[in-house]
């Protein structure tokens, strides 16, 4: 293994959990294949221990369920993630759920070997630097309701009806969630991304955010594999507040039929007129009058 | 339906601001639903444009908590011209109301007087909406 692709193991380590026991004997496999392993507990009280395996080998997170504590430490350390797992999504795709005792299963116990294999051979999260997708910039119509101004972009955005979008550029295309969406979820704290690599069918939950008032899924308006997630969104879930239609993209999908896709999507005409109607009729529906 | 804007004084240190808030939300939510938009005082300095811009549009009602009149004053810098405003201090004044009122604690004075100072709103949103 070149060192300098020596994957650098940060798990979860959880001890109360069935999933951060698992996250925990991953990383004990991956460490007798010659991983490094950082021990997330050491690492909190004294991360320069760690600094030169972090520098010279790639971060892989292993977290055991969505609170996601080895991510969250990688990134109050400012870690750069290259590749992440979470336990409690290789047992769905098993069709088994993480246990509440501390201790592993006999049955999962025989599927670490294959997983850390998997997660020997995973992609890099972060798409190529430099890529010539998605640099167009783009232009704006709004309109105005009461105090509330609604933007939808010109161009190159197709919707759904709810109120996601995807901007498709060749065989690309980045997902996110509308300005009406960012205005009606108010503060948005919370970025959940799905794995690399899920493939998506139309409809299908291709992440979720969570703001000051509500819980969403963002629901793919496209079919695809997702091929990378907005790291900085992450870091930073108010992006989607700021600039929803652009920063605020949240994941990125290798298209599979677009074309049939379409058949079911707004474009941007299309969905400017449909949220002008759209939020007339929340305000009949709740005030009455036309 | 015709729709009035109110902004309100955000006053934190007054109990006329506390007042001034609740005064708004009964008139937003039990009194004049749908034709009332408030207007948020400090996301309009702050130079949101949604709110700016409806309040160039639409009338506007300034409710001041007292003769500093902040809500006054930024709609005018910032949109045009109100078409009315209240004044809590004045009432206050008027009403005979010299205790002291708290600011974080509501109890029966204060609700009475949130009450007048709601009806008081809604008496001149109805001379603007007719």
């Amino acid at each position: 293994m070149a060192e300098k692709n020596k994957p650098v193991v940060l798990p979860c380590n959880g001890i109360d959990k069935e999933a951060g026991a698992i996250s925990r004997e991953l990383a004990l496999l991956l460490l007798e294949k010659g991983a490094d392993v950082i021990c997330p507990v050491l690492y909190q009280s004294n991360p320069k221990r760690y600094q030169k395996k972090l520098e010279s080998g790639k971060l892989l997170v292993i977290d055991g369920c969505k609170t996601g504590c080895a991510s969250k430490l990688a990134r109050e350390h400012g870690l750069k993630i290259a590749k992440k797992a979470t336990v409690n999504e290789l047992l769905k795709e098993e069709n088994l759920k993480s246990g509440k005792s501390p201790v592993i299963g006999t049955e999962k116990l025989g599927l670490l070997p294959a997983w850390a294999e998997r997660l020997e051979e995973l992609e890099d999260i972060v798409a190529e630097e430099g890529g010539t997708h998605f640099k167009t910039p783009v232009s704006f119509r709004q309109f105005a309701f009461d105090k509330f101004i609604f933007k939808v972009p010109e161009a190159g955005y197709f919707f759904n009806e709810n109120d996601c979008w995807a901007r498709v550029e060749g065989d690309r295309a980045r997902l996110g969630v509308s300005d009406y969406v960012q205005q009606s979820a108010s503060d948005i704290i919370f970025f959940e991304p799905p794995e690399v690599g899920k493939e998506l069918n139309m409809f299908d939950e291709a992440g979720s955010i969570e703001s000051t008032k509500t819980a969403l899924d963002i629901i793919s308006p496209v079919s695809g594999t997702v091929t990378a997630v907005n790291q900085e969104l992450v870091e930073a879930p108010e992006l989607i507040n700021s600039d929803p239609y652009v920063a605020g993209w949240a994941v990125e999908v290798a298209l599979s039929d677009f074309e049939s896709d379409r058949e079911l999507l707004m474009d941007c005409a299309g969905y400017f007129d449909y949220l002008n109607e759209k939020v007339k009729k929340e305000y009949r529906k709740r005030y009455g009058g036309k | 339906m015709k729709k009035v804007g109110v902004i309100s004084c955000s006053g934190e240190s007054e109990p006329e601001g506390t007042i001034a808030r609740n005064a708004v939300r009964l008139v937003m939510e039990k009194y004049r639903p749908g034709a009332t938009v408030s207007l948020c005082l400090p996301l309009y300095l702050a130079g949101d444009e949604g709110e700016r811009d409806f309040a160039r549009r639409f009338p506007v009602i300034a409710v001041d908590g007292c003769g500093k009149a902040c809500a006054k004053w930024a709609t005018e810098k910032y949109s045009g011209k109100v078409q009315d405003c209240v004044d809590i201090g004045e009432l206050l004044k008027e009403w005979g109301v010299s205790e002291r009122l708290s600011r974080s604690h509501p109890g029966r004075l204060e609700n009475e007087v949130t009450e007048r100072v709601a009806r008081e709103i809604i008496k001149k949103m109805d001379e603007i909406t007719g």
